[in-house]
């Protein structure tokens, strides 16, 4: 019923490319950082880890939305694949930010906003699993994930706001920049643009697989169910 | 409205008059508070110039662990006697039975608060009854009980029960948490009103958001 789609294949082969030619940008085109060195160049993948890792918190949150008024699984299976991803990528973005941290900040960890912000968001994604976890039925299931999916979403920002009220560290790159700025060249701006883009692609190819696993994990155990029933029938009636 | 209004305090009177016939839930509560109070005494040897910045910390740490402990019970009667769907046939309009129960677990919370004041203020010669600091903890404890009644009616269904709530709601609270603590360190240092005023916007804001999303989607949480 869900065969491997050649559609599929052809984005995942685009988005493998699309990712090594991100790693060459990294490596060879993007300029060495002045005052950071080297390191500075896990910025490209961290900066892109994170967006996702916001992005599939915003995915799963729309459907999760959705599905509360459809009721429709396919919609619960897609916001539990882009909570998976979303855990994922932001347990990257938090180690490869410790790798850049030790150096610069010559911490591994500070109380900054953001990185609050993500593990509190990573907690919030941990949570969930754990919630539907200790559920059987896969309509509750559905149902009280999506509802903490909406709340956790409502407080993200909140939290973010508070823990900015506090003073800040991180670098800041888009809008107001503070103290932290960092100035970048124009080759950076394309490599972290291209990085992102890459990553995103990648997004939406791991959604569709983990999606499509998903279904066809419920869909066979629909099918156990159903054939554990058909024999319990010849049992008795026979 | 009138009809409605009446149902409502029918509500939260039931589970007022249960709580006081069994006193289980503020018992524990009450107890777990006050021996935390003690383990942070010793914890963090509290220190007499230190005290009036770490109070709203701990006392906030004190009651929303101890509240945690209550809310586990708060859908326990409504859950093992099964009286939850005799509930439902018998009131009209869902939205009074979920907000009489947010309303109680508050006030469970704001009785709780109430004891625990004193007695902190008694074992530290301190005296903790400043109309901002009980504000401020008036608007975290209706933050607090938005927040949890809507996760312990989900985690009172699951097969985890009293492990998960914690786990489900403290990342939901981490806003309060910090607008608590800011807002009572302002208030206890007497620091200007404007410095920690934000604060309580916070509170303020998460409490609105919380309760509007909970009452938007607490039937999806009742359908059976």
């Amino acid at each position: 019923m869900l065969s491997w789609n050649k559609n599929i294949r052809l984005l995942a082969v685009f988005s493998a490319l699309l990712i090594l030619i991100a790693f060459g940008l990294v490596l060879y085109y993007a300029p060495v950082e002045q005052n950071m060195g080297l390191v500075q160049k896990v910025f490209y993948f961290h900066v892109s880890a994170a967006w996702l890792g916001m992005l599939a918190f915003l995915v799963a949150a729309v459907c999760a939305v959705l599905y509360l008024r459809k009721a429709d699984l396919v919609l619960d299976a897609y916001a539990a694949a882009s909570v998976e991803i979303g855990l994922l990528f932001t347990a990257i973005a938090n180690f490869t930010g410790m790798i850049w941290a030790r150096p610069v900040w010559n911490t591994w960890w500070t109380w900054d906003p953001r990185l609050t912000t993500m593990t509190i968001m990573a907690f919030t994604y941990i949570a969930y699993f754990l919630l539907r976890r200790g559920l059987d039925d896969p309509l509750k299931k559905a149902r009280f994930g999506a509802i903490y999916l909406i709340i956790g979403f409502a407080t993200v920002p909140l939290t973010f706001f508070s823990a900015r009220l506090l003073r800040t560290i991180h670098p800041t790159f888009f809008g107001s920049a503070g103290a932290g700025e960092m100035a970048m060249t124009p080759a950076m701006y394309q490599t972290m643009g291209f990085s992102i883009f890459a990553f995103s692609v990648l997004f939406v190819l791991l959604l569709i697989v983990r999606t499509r696993l998903r279904l066809s994990a419920q869909w066979l155990e629909e099918q156990e169910a159903f054939q554990q029933e058909e024999e319990f029938g010849e049992v008795t009636s026979g | 409205m009138k009809n409605w209004l009446n149902t409502l305090r029918t509500l939260i009177w039931k589970d007022l008059l249960q709580e006081w016939r069994s006193k289980d839930m503020l018992t524990a509560m009450l107890a777990f508070a006050i021996l935390s109070i003690f383990i942070f005494n010793y914890a963090m040897e509290l220190d007499p110039r230190q005290r009036a910045e770490l109070a709203p910390g701990i006392l906030w740490v004190v009651i929303t662990f101890s509240g945690t402990l209550g809310l586990n019970r708060s859908f326990v009667a409504e859950q093992e006697q099964g009286s939850f769907d005799a509930l439902v046939m018998a009131v009209p309009g869902l939205g009074s039975i979920w907000l009489a129960k947010q309303i109680s677990n508050f006030l469970m919370m704001m009785i709780l608060i109430l004891i625990v004041l004193p007695v902190y203020s008694l074992l530290y010669n301190q005296n903790l009854f400043i109309p901002g600091l009980m504000m401020t903890l008036t608007l975290g404890a209706w933050s607090f009980s938005a927040a949890g009644t809507l996760l312990a009616s989900m985690t009172a269904q699951t097969r985890m029960r009293d492990l998960l709530l914690p786990v489900l709601l403290f990342p939901i609270l981490m806003p309060v948490n910090m607008a608590v603590v800011k807002a009572g360190t302002g208030i206890m240092t007497g620091a200007a009103v404007a410095s920690y005023q934000v604060w309580l916007t916070v509170l303020l804001v998460y409490g609105i958001i919380m309760s509007t999303i909970s009452l938007m989607v607490f039937d999806y949480v009742i359908l059976e």
